[in-house]
């Protein structure tokens, strides 16, 4: 029973959920000019509760612990420390069993209600709307339940549906159908993989850093936040306000990427928070736009006074163990690096500008006072902009709480304007990363209301995309992709999009194994804690202590603390990581979600020849095509995944009786929908002309419908 | 087939536009980025309408260009810029052809150097090897907030793919590792990570004739989706699953087959990763891939210093003396650049046997390509500590690369992201070496 053994390894001491920076008296809301979009009653949420319980398994073993989700026999809980265990209710007596059914309600009584979502939804659509006829233009017709069934699984849960939920919702007569199926799904822990994934991208989450260092623990902490859907801003702040080892404190993980290049950190988390492109102020005035290389070390020196790497204490490790010649040598670096790698801050700002400097409005050399950007002069009225900048230690607590308040001019809009790409395949303001200049929006209008309806959600993004996938516009059929060098798309409805290389890997990993997949969970993190020195105490008994534990903790598996195979190698060395259930291997391919999977995933696999990011820069990851992408789903591991007896949606395929059956349920498996009835004709015969169900699996699988959602 | 676009005419978004798919239709890498401006703002900024160094000695010279990465960082002091006094090393100083002197590590590169040019004043701040490697792999300091592009994703972006089917750029024995940079993913390079194995996936697992029962069906139940698709993206990958099926068939692959080499060759070469490596990479540029890397490890000599240039440095010896005599047998060489390139050089000083990581000098090695054969490009002092004069920068090193290969080298381009920038980040060619 792996919860109730890791429940009884929780010792009290562990860091609490950091908690949310204390604003000052709340001020009144920036005015945004919305034309034509009356504001709806969503401010009048009702704030979401947190529910917190004892847990009983069969044994008569308890914990504390908060519910996070609950999907068929599996259930997913989150201790005061932060972690997360996902195990089969099975073991947990029948009342907690009945009380997470329970607790699954009222998380969801508690979200937006249907009456605020069709409202904030129908704002949207009118707004699309008037700028749609103002152009004369319309919507696309609306989707049919097959494209939106396909679409909703992709964009909500990752994947496509099974055979059994196709023909299930396909079935279904309930007028609130749709709706129906988006909250089941944003409720699910498909979601929770699928906002991962996309996180990841935007993040840079990988599984070592800079030397070999091993992240894992950031991932972890992620999946926590994700899995107990702590809204943006939160999650922003503690992962800026961070402080401690990355072993310790997984939330440092976003700043450590960056420890050894602090500038650099700077104009990435001003990318990736408020979509402003910083980086060439870095080194000098920004040429074609309004940044100065002033404007970019004044808002750096916020970081001026934190420390991403303890120097001190390598020299130490190094000066122990010179002489130890028994100490395996990369062992000791990786523990020396693990224990240097941490966020503090010190009482100074060390930040001055270059010795190259050559601009008169400050000096080569100087020491940088921090200041705040604004976009326009009066922002710099708001009370968000006054900030203290008196104490050195506390310089990054005022940056994030400047940076992630509904005040900041540019927070809401970034986030909302990358959900609703997630959505449609194209930002309100594109590019994503460059929204500096509002009016380049596609509709002003329709950015300023995705902005207010973000804060209303108090940046809960689940609320938000609940609200963007019950919009008449979001279920309109889609439109090819458009020649944005010609004119702006003013959002007929989502454009056609290649799923991404996660969204592919996923869909294929269920018709292999079916829903099974859904509850394989890799946590790794807590390994990393081996590698710890205690602290204040940098003795060689220490780092051989910590030596042992780091080999115990990594033997076996291959889940080696950064070693090849952590870093993408076989991911096959993942083995003794999961949670939960354990991922099925087919053709040396580990049959788990992307998300749970190494990050990011070898140069050859899958994953990364569609597209998945490298992780070296935010927004890595691409939809491009490669030969080698073709190459691998016909004739490689998978092709033959999808080519084989095993597969599930083979299998299921084999449940059916007649030859059209089995067709149809393939169909469902691989397109979510029916076949047509010429393509009925098609298949069968062909069927009766020497291919197999199996050969039929692979030509769905290769077919552009496929790779695509509609 | 160079297609160098001039500015103005890429200025037009339609004109980018067909630029860019013609590119994408004659690349292996397809590229379906969702809409173009991203891409065609990667265009170039100047209104240069041609190269502004086109016609100065060596441009254009190398139609393809071999880059060896030897991680590590290779002695210069125990290789090809000996030297006498407390700096020496265990290897003897010998005399070799193209009147140069190179160590005694070196034997068969001292019966090929009157073929080759020895720059023995690199010059570098970094010692740290992943940062030095990426300074000489893109002539860029590593930042990270911009991932810069190898020296083929610049020639594809400026002279188009070098072939219908292959790829332009392969990595041979190294992942590509972002080797696009900022241009579009299809520039990355194809990352072959065993030599002997080749390109991956080349052959259907299951019968001829299921294959041909297989794509005929997925033809006609394609029909209704792919096959009267609007969207262009769609109609790319109709597109690569065309010219997939055609490459399977065709046989450019065999580019990849090192089976399909004469066993005589095959020994000459040797079974090392780096011997076939190399063979590889000669077989590739022969066939129309513009740009391969191959990379070895094994050159951080710390400690053993001598044993480890006996071993390491031997495989290289021969190696890299074989390949540069099979390209001149078959009439390559004039027409290929071929690059010896590492991070750093090493200390002057000996400590524990080995040697201590060196930016400020270090040696790079060029032949072919147009580069003068049997020449020494600057100089290192008396000690192998500092450059006797100017040093050459990784960026220089970069910019005479993109000079031979017919590059605009001053040209600058526009980022998708915004920012300016030009091979070599603003450094000049060498323009001694060149014959």
């Amino acid at each position: 029973m792996r919860p109730f053994f890791l429940f009884a390894c929780l010792c009290t001491g562990l860091v609490a959920l950091a908690a949310p920076k204390k604003e000052g008296k709340k001020p009144a809301e920036p005015v945004i000019k919305v034309v034509a979009a009356p504001a709806t009653p969503v401010a009048s949420l009702a704030s979401r509760a947190v529910i917190w319980h004892e847990w009983t398994d069969k044994e008569g073993r308890k914990i504390d612990a908060q519910f996070c989700g609950l999907s068929g026999d599996f259930i997913t809980i989150q201790t005061r420390d932060g972690r997360t265990f996902h195990f089969k209710t099975d073991i947990l007596i029948p009342e907690d069993i009945e009380f997470a059914r329970g607790c699954l309600d009222r998380s969801r009584m508690n979200s937006f209600s249907p009456a605020i979502i069709a409202s904030a939804a129908a704002d949207i659509d009118r707004l699309v709307g008037v700028v749609l006829s103002a152009n004369k233009q319309a919507f696309n017709a609306p989707a049919t339940d097959e494209q939106f069934l396909r679409r909703i699984y992709l964009d909500a849960a990752g994947r496509v549906p099974t055979a059994k939920e196709a023909a299930t919702f396909l079935a279904s007569n309930a007028p609130d159908k749709r709706a129906k199926l988006i909250d089941d799904l944003v409720f699910s822990p498909s979601y929770s993989m699928q906002m991962f994934n996309w996180m990841a991208d935007l993040l840079r989450v990988k599984d070592t850093f800079a030397k070999g260092v091993p992240a894992f623990s950031f991932e972890d902490w992620l999946k926590t936040r994700i899995a107990a859907n702590t809204p943006w801003d939160k999650l922003v702040s503690e992962m800026i306000t961070a402080d401690g080892r990355l072993c310790d404190n997984g939330a440092t993980g976003f700043m450590l990427f960056d420890a050894e290049m602090p500038l650099d950190g700077v104009s990435n988390l001003m990318t990736t928070f408020l979509g402003t492109n910083m980086a060439c102020a870095q080194c000098h005035d920004h040429p074609l736009a309004e940044w100065t290389q002033r404007d970019f070390y004044q808002m750096a020196a916020f970081f001026g006074a934190t420390d991403g790497k303890d120097e001190a204490i390598l020299g130490a490790i190094k000066k122990l163990t010179r002489a130890e010649a028994s100490l395996p040598k990369a062992a000791v670096n990786k523990i020396a690096d693990m224990n240097a790698f941490r966020l503090e801050d010190g009482d100074k700002q060390k930040l001055t500008f270059p010795k190259d400097y050559k601009y008169k409005d400050a000096k080569a050399g100087d020491p940088v006072t921090p200041a705040l950007i604004a976009w326009s002069k009066a922002e710099k009225s708001l009370p968000v902009y006054n900030v203290s900048t008196k104490t050195p230690s506390q310089l990054r607590d005022e940056f994030a709480r400047w940076l992630t308040s509904p005040q900041n001019p540019r927070f809401a809009t970034n986030i909302a304007n990358r959900i609703w790409k997630k959505a449609f395949g194209l930002g309100v303001i594109e590019p994503v990363n460059d929204i500096d200049d509002l009016t380049q929006a596609s509709s002003p209008e329709l950015m300023a209301h995705l902005t207010f309806v973000i804060k209303a959600a108090k940046f809960d993004l689940r609320e938000v995309q609940r609200v963007i996938y019950n919009s008449k516009t979001y279920q309109a059929s889609s439109s090819a992709t458009p020649d944005l060098g010609k004119a702006k798309y003013l959002f007929n409805g989502p454009i056609v999009r290649r799923l991404t290389a996660e969204q592919a890997w996923d869909s294929l990993v269920v018709t292999a194994v079916g829903t099974y997949a859904d509850n394989v969970l890799l946590r790794r993190g807590d390994d990393l804690k081996a590698m710890a020195l205690p602290a204040g105490k940098v003795t060689l008994a220490e780092v051989k202590n910590a030596v042992d534990r780091t080999k115990k903790a990594f033997a076996g598996g291959g889940k080696a603390a950064g070693g090849k195979k952590a870093a993408g190698g076989s991911s096959l060395g993942l083995a003794n990581g999961y949670e939960g259930d354990k991922p099925v291997s087919r053709f040396s391919l580990m049959l788990a979600r992307a998300s749970e999977l190494p990050q990011p995933s070898s140069e050859t696999h899958f994953l990364r020849l569609w597209g998945q990011g490298d992780r070296l820069l935010a927004d890595s990851s691409t939809n491009d095509g490669s030969v080698p992408q073709v190459l691998q789903m016909m004739n490689g591991s998978v092709g033959k995944l999808v080519s084989d007896v095993r597969s599930a949606a083979v299998m299921d395929a084999l449940k059916e009786h007649t030859p059209e059956a089995r067709v149809t349920s393939l169909y469902l498996s691989y397109l979510s929908r029916k076949p047509s009835s010429k393509e009925l004709i098609t298949a069968t015969k062909s069927l009766q002309d020497g291919l197999a169900l199996t050969d039929l699996g692979w030509v769905l699988a290769n077919t552009r419908e496929f790779l695509f959602v509609q | 087939m160079s297609i160098l676009h001039s500015a103005n005419l890429l200025r037009n978004p339609e004109d980018r536009r067909s630029f860019i798919e013609k590119c994408a239709k004659v690349s292996f890498g397809l590229s379906v980025l969702p809409f173009f401006t991203r891409i065609a703002e990667a265009a170039e900024s100047t209104g240069a309408a041609k190269a502004p160094n086109a016609g100065l000695p060596g441009f254009g010279k190398a139609k393809r260009v071999i880059f060896l990465q030897l991680n590590g960082g290779m002695s210069h002091i125990d290789t090809f810029d000996p030297k006498a006094g407390a700096s020496k090393g265990p290897g003897s100083i010998v005399s070799a052809k193209g009147d140069m002197q190179l160590t005694s590590y070196l034997p068969e590169t001292a019966k090929i150097s009157d073929k080759i040019t020895v720059i023995r004043s690199m010059t570098a701040k970094v010692g740290v090897h992943a940062s030095a490697a990426y300074l000489m792999r893109t002539g860029f300091e590593q930042r990270g907030s911009v991932q810069h592009p190898t020296i083929g994703a610049w020639a594809q972006h400026f002279l188009g793919a070098s072939h219908k089917t292959l790829p332009s750029s392969v990595t041979v024995n190294r992942s590509s590792n972002h080797g696009n940079g900022w241009f579009p993913a299809a520039y990355s390079p194809l990352p072959i990570l065993n030599p002997t194995d080749g390109l991956l996936d080349t052959k259907s697992p299951v019968s001829a004739e299921t294959v041909t029962k297989r794509s005929s069906l997925l033809a006609e139940l394609d029909a209704g989706f792919g096959g009267k698709a609007g969207d262009e993206n769609v109609k790319s990958y109709n597109e690569f699953y065309e010219s997939t099926f055609q490459l399977m068939k065709s046989t450019d692959l065999k580019a990849f087959d090192l089976a399909a080499e004469p066993a005589e060759t095959k020994a000459r070469y040797g079974k090392s990763k780096f011997g076939q490596g190399c063979l590889l990479a000669r077989r590739l540029v022969e066939n129309g891939v513009r740009f391969v890397e191959v990379a070895i490890g094994g050159w951080d000599m710390h400690a053993t210093l001598d044993d480890r240039m006996e071993d390491v440095g031997g495989d290289f010896d021969r190696v890299y003396a074989t390949l540069i005599q099979d390209l001149e047998a078959k009439g390559l060489l004039d027409s290929t650049l071929v690059v010896v390139a590492t991070e750093f050089g090493r200390k002057p000083s000996f400590e524990g046997g080995g040697r201590g990581h060196h930016p400020l000098v270090f040696s790079s090695v060029l032949a072919g390509g147009g580069v003068k054969r049997g020449y020494v490009h600057g100089a290192s002092d008396a000690k192998g500590y500092a450059p006797e004069a100017d040093g050459v920068t990784p960026g220089s090193l970069h910019a005479t690369i993109a000079h031979a290969a017919g590059l605009p080298v001053q040209t600058e381009i526009i980022t998708p992201a915004g920012r300016p920038m030009q091979i070599g980040n603003k450094a000049a060619a060498q323009k001694g070496v060149f014959a």
